[in-house]
């Protein structure tokens, strides 16, 4: 660390690759933490975590009794074990006795990601309730056809602050903040949708992961989706430089060739159509026939491919924008590269993740870590070959959600044992400046038990 | 190339270390006939060894016709990294060496086949079809030439079915279900218009494959520390499955349910907590 500080001071580092070896080598040293603790006031399962993605310091968390709390990581409020260990009790806490509060359990909490003023819970009593955070009232309300599994709003959206809602319908809901109302619906999954993302390459483009175990992608500009994720089209790796490409799509698309028309018309497939067509050439007219009613937008909804062979429980976006990593109930792990919309085939060693529920995923900054709650643990993956790094056991129950705080290079798990853990980087020792700036110098000398 | 792979015994006749031999040589004499060419003889990856091994070892079961399989889960046992290995199968399927298919013991298992293999065993079924009943099996031909060598996927759907099948002649309804009543096509109970493809004949054997897998993990499940020896679990038989002990081992210890660790009396195998 030292002789990447000297390196860095003659120059002959950049200021960039400098940052990035400290962050590796602090995410790489990553334990629950010896001195920060989060003191959960929830009394059912924590559900949800997100911090807040402007300065990085307010954590929301939503759980199964219908609490919100929401904590401060960065400033203790209060010290222990002679200062130590801080502890982060919950500025406030929102419950079932506040008059417009959630009746059943908060499935999804988020931060409106312009500032902290506001925040957006859903939850299984149909609702979602948008709060004033220095109030904690709410200032909006939409009611939903069926139980809320989770809700999400773009990150660098700029012309919209649409809350994307996921349910137990087949609908995904787009309910506008500036008006009040919904801006529309995006029919196409054949089951409910347990998880969504928006995009972090486009303000615009929304992923849903349905119950069907299909992944789509909605520009909510159009009608219909744009692509549906198939397992079965995968790619060896990451894609191949552009000249390399046309040969590895003529073997694509010669090993599959199911109904174009399903498919949008991408420049790769057209490589493809040509080979094809000659074979099939008595297919067009019958399916044409058959699908000329439909409105292009809903030709869509006739696709369909599966991603995994179960519900999709969580989907993660990384920060690039290329890639996206999902998990299904089949306890599988797919990343795909968005671009191109394959399965690159890498195999993440989970023997099992949990079903019933969704589950929030976290991945590294610079998109080489992906960690992931699989039952008790949170397991971290290196992205493109999939072995586990290590495994972080501390929770007494499944593990539902984590974020990882890149500022500060801090995991935060909750669970279905109530509690959130924090996970970070070995603090370096300095008890002597803590302990006189405690005035309890004295004190670490001497028993409490002792005369 | 040579990869650490998990011995399964001290005895000769189980798996010889890999780093032996850079060539197929004739462990098995249906290797000889894959290798025709130079270059393929240098051209071998550790999953096609591997998988060509496996497909050698594969017991024998009375009664049934039933050719050799493979499971993705034994692969990964063999292999460290699991990524070249799905990759490796990947490419596999593309070059029309090796197909997949679906299996409907539990999630997400999948069994890979030598395409020769699979075709022999859709030419035996026809041979019987025909031994007993005069029908028309010319379906038969057209989705041996047309199906199986166009569509690689697991599954396919009741349009294109139909489409590639009529590429050999007109079809109708009764051919489908010639085919479903052979085995070759099994309806998906989610979509009534998918089918999944399938190995004629493998119902006894998948059967006697969960059954197996439990009565595995139940035996080692009731032992006081959940986990045995190596060596003496491999003498033990299965009462519930006609597949050999070897052959359910490397399937759990590839899907993780069951872990093996050295120690300095061999290898132990225990039941993998969570």
């Amino acid at each position: 660390m030292w002789k990447e500080t000297r390196e860095r001071e003659f120059g002959n580092l950049r200021p960039n690759l400098f940052s990035s070896r400290i962050f590796k080598s602090r995410i790489s040293s990553i334990q629950l933490s010896n001195s920060k603790e989060i003191v959960s006031s929830h009394r059912g399962s924590v559900n949800s975590l997100q911090v807040d993605l402007t300065e990085g310091r307010y954590l929301l968390a939503g759980a199964s009794d219908a609490t919100v709390a929401v904590y401060d990581v960065q400033r203790a409020t209060d010290h222990d074990g002679r200062g130590r260990i801080s502890k982060h009790k919950s500025l406030f806490l929102i419950n079932k006795q506040h008059e417009h509060g959630h009746k059943y359990a908060i499935s999804s909490a988020i931060w409106y990601p312009i500032d902290t003023g506001l925040f957006v819970t859903g939850s299984y009593d149909h609702h979602i309730n948008v709060w004033d955070t220095n109030t904690t009232q709410v200032v909006m309300n939409f009611k939903m056809p069926g139980k809320v599994y989770r809700n999400a709003m773009s990150s660098i959206a700029r012309s919209h602050m649409l809350i994307a809602a996921g349910t137990e319908d087949v609908q995904v809901r787009l309910c506008d903040i500036a008006s009040g109302a919904f801006a529309h619906t995006l029919s196409g999954h054949r089951d409910g949708v347990m998880s969504l993302e928006w995009s972090t390459s486009s303000e615009w483009v929304l992923v849903t992961g349905g119950c069907d175990g299909a992944i789509r992608f909605w520009d909510i500009r159009r009608a219909g989706c744009f692509r549906v994720l198939d397992q079965s089209h995968s790619q060896l790796g990451r894609r191949p430089p552009l000249l390399a490409c046309a040969a590895t799509n003529k073997q694509k698309s010669s090993s599959h060739q199911s109904s174009a028309k399903a498919r949008p018309p991408q420049r790769k497939s057209t490589n493809g159509n040509t080979v094809k067509s000659h074979g099939v050439a008595r297919v067009p007219s019958q399916m044409k026939s058959a699908k000329q009613r439909s409105h292009p937008g809903m030709i869509s909804s006739h696709d369909r491919a599966t991603a995994h062979y179960g519900v999709v429980t969580g989907l993660k976006v990384t920060e690039d924008g290329m890639y996206l990593l999902s998990a299904g109930s089949d306890s599988r792990l797919r990343l795909w590269d968005i671009e191109s919309g394959c399965n690159t085939l890498v195999n993440f060693e989970t023997a099992r993740l949990q079903s019933s529920k969704a589950i929030q995923m976290a991945v590294s900054q610079d998109s080489a870590l992906s960690f992931v709650p699989c039952m008790t643990t949170v397991k971290v993956f290196d992205i493109w070959s999939g072995q586990t790094k290590c495994a972080f056991r501390g929770h007494y129950e499944n593990v539902n959600c984590c974020w990882y705080n890149a500022q500060d290079q801090e995991l935060y798990t909750g669970g279905n044992d109530r509690q959130i853990l924090v996970w970070s980087p070995p603090k370096s020792i300095s008890t002597e400046d803590d302990e006189s700036k405690n005035g309890e110098a004295a004190t670490s000398d001497q028993d409490n038990w002792s005369d | 190339m040579s990869k650490k792979i998990p011995e399964f015994g001290p005895s000769t006749s189980r798996k010889r270390p890999r780093n032996e031999e850079p060539e197929p040589q004739s462990e098995n004499g249906v290797v000889n006939s894959h290798s025709l060419s130079l270059e393929e003889d240098f051209a071998f990856s550790d999953t096609l060894m591997a998988l060509r091994m496996m497909r050698a070892q594969f017991p024998h079961i009375q009664k049934v016709s039933v050719p050799p399989f493979v499971l993705q889960s034994q692969l990964y046992s063999s292999i460290k990294n699991r990524t070249e290995v799905d990759r490796e199968i990947e490419s596999l399927k593309r070059e029309k060496v090796v197909r997949i298919f679906k299996l409907n013991t539990g999630q997400d298992d999948h069994a890979i086949m030598f395409i020769d293999d699979y075709i022999s065993q859709i030419e035996r079924v026809v041979k019987r079809m025909e031994e007993n009943s005069k029908t028309d099996l010319v379906v038969f031909e057209w989705f041996k030439t047309h199906v199986v060598q166009s569509k690689l996927d697991t599954s396919i759907g009741h349009q294109e079915l139909w489409s590639f099948l009529s590429l050999g002649g007109k079809v109708k309804e009764e051919h489908i279900s010639q085919l479903i009543s052979a085995g070759l096509l099994i309806r998906q109970l989610i979509d009534q218009n998918m089918y999944w493809f399938s190995i004629p004949n493998i119902g006894s054997v998948l059967k006697g494959l969960s059954q197996g897998r439990k009565e595995l993990m139940s035996l080692l499940s009731r032992r006081k520390y959940k986990e045995m020896l190596m060596a003496a679990l491999e003498v033990k038989r299965l009462r519930f499955s006609p597949l050999d002990m070897r052959f359910h081992l490397r399937d759990l210890i590839g899907s993780g349910q069951l872990k093996t660790i050295e120690t300095p009396s061999g290898l132990i195998v225990r039941v993998a907590k969570d």
